[in-house]
């Protein structure tokens, strides 16, 4: 229930609560591609394909690395786990929270 | 206590209390007796309980880490969206934390002779404003899983 690190946490949520941000993602995950590249295949000009970049590479979800004259970004998933984890704390959460309910109700009795 | 089961978005977990369902629905919605029993020791409990049961009607509460040397504070609120005792309350989660979306928990109590199963359901954990159409949720499931594969 309680985050490890919020900033980070907060950081991936926010990552991937974008559509267009999600898209990329999934561009990356076929393996890595030059910003040009990823621009193509949105509608939206190429400064705002570099923001979205920049949220995702803000949430270590993205790594860019310069080429010659081309940025070329590759995908890392490892800080999803954040989200895995706050599922995992809910699954606790919720099992704890009813062991105590049954504990208070049934010693009522 | 029965294992959880876990979709992409939901978790449920359920457990069999020897209790009416009626004793059960007023500890569920009652904040004084919420106050006595939505505790884990060592880990979590809840410090300040409002709820004001009518469909419609919100509730909040306020979790504190219980974990030593950690002082951190969760709060969540919602809206009560069902209310019908002593055998369904269904109402909305949402955590007082940016970016985080609304989700629905949902309480069900079935009564055998004195003995009840009740089961939680938490749903939307990570959809509603995180998923689209096309892509979204399973996508980000997807990553995570090959990331982990990848490890092990």
């Amino acid at each position: 229930m309680v985050t490890k690190s919020r900033r980070q946490h907060d950081a991936v949520f926010r990552a991937i609560s974008d559509p267009t941000r999600r898209e990329i993602l999934g561009i990356l995950r076929g393996g890595h591609q030059t910003v040009g590249g990823i621009a193509a295949n949105f509608r939206m000009s190429r400064p705002a394909i570099s923001k979205h970049l920049r949220l995702l590479h803000a949430a270590g979800l993205v790594v860019t690395e310069k080429r010659g004259t081309s940025s070329v970004c590759s995908l890392d998933a490892k800080p999803l786990r954040v989200i895995d984890d706050w599922l995992h704390d809910y699954e606790m959460f919720w099992s704890e929270s009813l062991k105590s309910l049954k504990k208070y109700v049934e010693e009522k009795q | 206590m029965n294992p959880a089961a876990t979709s992409e978005d939901t978790i449920v977990q359920e457990i069999t209390i020897k209790a009416p369902a009626g004793c059960i629905f007023a500890a569920l919605t009652n904040p004084e007796e919420t106050l006595k029993w939505w505790a884990a020791e060592g880990k979590f409990r809840a410090t300040h309980v409002k709820s004001d049961l009518r469909p419609g009607g919100r509730w909040s509460m306020r979790v504190v880490s219980d974990r030593t040397g950690d002082a951190s504070c969760t709060s969540v609120h919602g809206e009560f969206r069902a209310i019908d005792p002593p055998r369904l309350l269904i109402f909305t989660w949402i955590r007082d934390e940016e970016h985080h979306p609304e989700t629905l928990v949902r309480w069900d109590l079935e009564e055998t002779d004195g003995v009840t199963t009740v089961r939680v359901t938490h749903s939307g954990l990570t959809s509603e404003r995180l998923r689209t159409r096309h892509s979204g949720w399973p996508l980000i499931l997807e990553l995570l899983k090959t990331y982990l594969e990848k490890q092990s």
